[in-house]
């Protein structure tokens, strides 16, 4: 059922998907002082598709 | 002027550092795919959930390809312009109020290219957001579909990008008047949700509308807006660009003594 | 010649009256120290005069041209710039040549001793660099006048001090204004003491006026041994009392009476060891202009 075309065409959103979680990831390693405990922020991006990332970056990493 | 270059340095290295100018184009860009995709595997997606029982035969009526990138333009309507304010509420009032702003405002700024640095700099990242966003979207569906006539889809995008330039300035002017990140989100999104509830229920006549500008880019990929009603809501919304932003540059500049020392 | 006159400046917060019709002047080169408990309006008094408030009332006369420059009380920094990003920007906002700017930037963060961490985040640092940081940021367009908000008290006494060595060689060419409540470091680098009280200006002159004023009126006069204190207190016609081998007189050492005194002790023999006045240190000082008027 998931034919080379459909592949072709999915295959860029989950590497935008995963690169949108590593990059979130990585923020959240190296920064000092999230707003928050950094294993809940750590789940809500792997769990959270798409979302849980965002969510970190507007909420979590305090723009300041 | 002699600032403008320098706080746009400031402006594009916090864009850069803090990732913004990477993630928010990636919300748009999976906006943008989003509803072509689903669209496309909808029948797929139904069966592998098994819903369907046997024998059951639905026809999908195929999707018209303008009806998808006007769904795309739906959806940054609602969650893309949510993630335009909630990621420059702060722009200047969380910078008054977590007290970054004072080592600015003690030197001789120039409120209106500290205005604008910021303007600028969302500005370019809503723009790059959207045209990705909608680049993405137009590609997918004319994969999965048909292609939408390239001239229409241009117009389409060149008149929604007006409106998000609307958005932008009516959030950073918003951030400017309001003492805290959260009251800006509340007061741009209310005036822009209650403004579009407004001109939707009660606005038919208000042509020159710059609310109706989405309208008339979803148009531009059927018939066409009327063209005095377009040129017009064009005219206008470019008037309240200026004058939003001559208000926040104003704004800024009241205050500055807001800025926790 | 002054770069800075106030005269009468206000500020009203709704009903709270924080700074009280002010009046002082900054002559060129010269430090003021502004000394006063929390909540006498010393922080209001040089957000004004760094142009962050609008003042209420009075007015303050700048030299032409002046350049200011600000350290707030606890400078807050965008936490993703480098220290030299940072400071190369604050140069640029305050008219320094672009062109200058980052050579410039990079002299006053080795200047305030930041040359290492010059390309670190600052939103790694600790509260002292956060604060030579300030300091960098406020000098780095090289002002004719610094307003610093408790520039030292945030520092361990180690950093207090060099910070204090590195104020003290600006003088001369720049004017300083700051407020402290460290007041053994006020006494060390002061022209002029501004005392603020619930926003008034209570008490102001140099340190020896100010202290003049405010000495307790006692002479000790030091003899060899208990014995000449007593007969002086005895024999002399002062009401003197006698301490251990001293005898103490109730005036100050500027007073006529003091010359008779000298007369006397040298007509009668008896060996004086000494005549000293206690002086009062400012933390005296400043306790009792707190609890006067």
């Amino acid at each position: 059922m998931i034919d080379e075309q459909a592949l072709l065409l999915v295959l860029p959103i989950l590497l935008l998907q995963l690169a949108l979680m590593i990059f979130a990831l990585v923020d959240l390693i190296k920064n000092p002082n999230p707003n928050g405990p950094k294993w809940m922020w750590a789940a809500i991006i792997v769990l959270l598709n798409i979302i849980g990332p965002i969510l970190y970056f507007i909420i979590g990493r305090r723009n300041y | 002027m002699k600032q403008l270059s320098t706080l746009l340095l400031k402006e594009w290295r916090e864009n850069v550092r803090n990732y913004k100018v990477f993630w928010i184009p990636v919300v748009f860009i999976l906006l943008g795919v989003t509803e072509p995709l689903s669209n496309y595997y909808l029948p797929q997606i139904l069966d592998a959930a098994g819903g369907l029982p046997d024998g059951a035969v639905i026809e999908f009526p195929e999707p018209e390809p303008e009806q998808l990138l006007v769904a795309v333009m739906g959806q940054f309507q609602t969650i893309g312009m949510l993630v335009l304010v909630l990621a420059y509420m702060g722009s200047i009032a969380g910078e008054r109020r977590n007290g970054t702003a004072t080592l600015l405002y003690a030197r001789p700024l120039s409120f209106t290219s500290y205005f604008l640095s910021k303007w600028m700099m969302a500005s370019l990242i809503a723009m790059i957001s959207i045209w990705t966003g909608f680049l993405a979207g137009y590609y997918y569906t004319a994969v999965l579909f048909s292609a939408v006539p390239f001239g229409d889809f241009l117009l389409f995008a060149i008149t929604y990008s007006l409106w998000i330039l609307l958005v932008v300035t009516m959030i950073l002017f918003a951030s400017a008047a309001m003492p805290s990140a959260g009251l800006t989100a509340a007061l741009a999104l209310t005036v822009l949700i209650i403004a579009q509830l407004v001109d939707g229920l009660l606005g038919s006549r208000w042509i020159w509308s710059p609310l109706k500008l989405p309208n008339y880019a979803a148009a531009f990929l059927d018939i066409g807006p009327d063209g005095g009603a377009f040129v017009g809501a064009v005219l206008l919304a470019i008037i309240c660009i200026f004058g939003l932003a001559a208000f926040g540059i104003w704004f800024s500049k009241r205050n500055r003594s807001k800025a926790k020392v | 010649m002054n770069v800075l006159e106030v005269r009468a400046l206000s500020k009203r917060f709704g009903t709270e009256q924080a700074v009280d019709r002010v009046d002082f002047e900054l002559t060129e080169g010269s430090a003021t120290a502004l000394i006063g408990p929390n909540g006498s309006g010393k922080t209001t008094t040089l957000s004004m005069l760094a142009g962050l408030l609008e003042s209420t009332g009075g007015e303050i006369q700048r030299k032409k041209g002046l350049s200011v420059g600000f350290l707030p009380q606890y400078p807050r920094f965008f936490p993703w710039l480098t220290a030299l990003e940072f400071t190369e920007m604050a140069a640029k906002l305050s008219g320094v040549d672009p062109r200058k700017a980052r050579q410039q930037a990079q002299r006053t963060l080795e200047f305030v001793g930041l040359h290492q961490v010059a390309g670190k985040k600052v939103g790694g640092f600790s509260g002292g660099m956060k604060q030579r940081l300030g300091l960098a940021q406020a000098m780095v367009h090289q002002p004719s006048l610094l307003l610093l908000d408790e520039p030292i008290s945030s520092l361990d006494p180690t950093g207090r001090r060099e910070v204090m060595e590195l104020l003290k060689s600006l003088l001369g060419q720049t004017t300083i204004l700051y407020s402290t409540h460290i007041l053994n470091d006020a006494e060390e680098m002061t022209d002029q003491l501004l005392f603020l009280r619930k926003g008034r200006l209570v008490e102001q002159g140099s340190l020896d006026q100010v202290r003049s004023r405010y000495a307790d009126p006692q002479i000790q006069i030091r003899f060899e041994n208990t014995d000449a204190a007593e007969r002086f207190v005895r024999e002399s016609p002062w009401p003197a009392t006698a301490k251990g081998a001293a005898a103490v007189l109730p005036v100050k050492a500027e007073e006529p009476v003091m010359q008779d005194v000298f007369r006397y002790l040298a007509a009668n023999g008896g060996r004086v060891l000494g005549v000293e006045q206690e002086t009062a240190s400012l933390e005296d000082i400043f306790l009792k202009v707190v609890a006067e008027k």
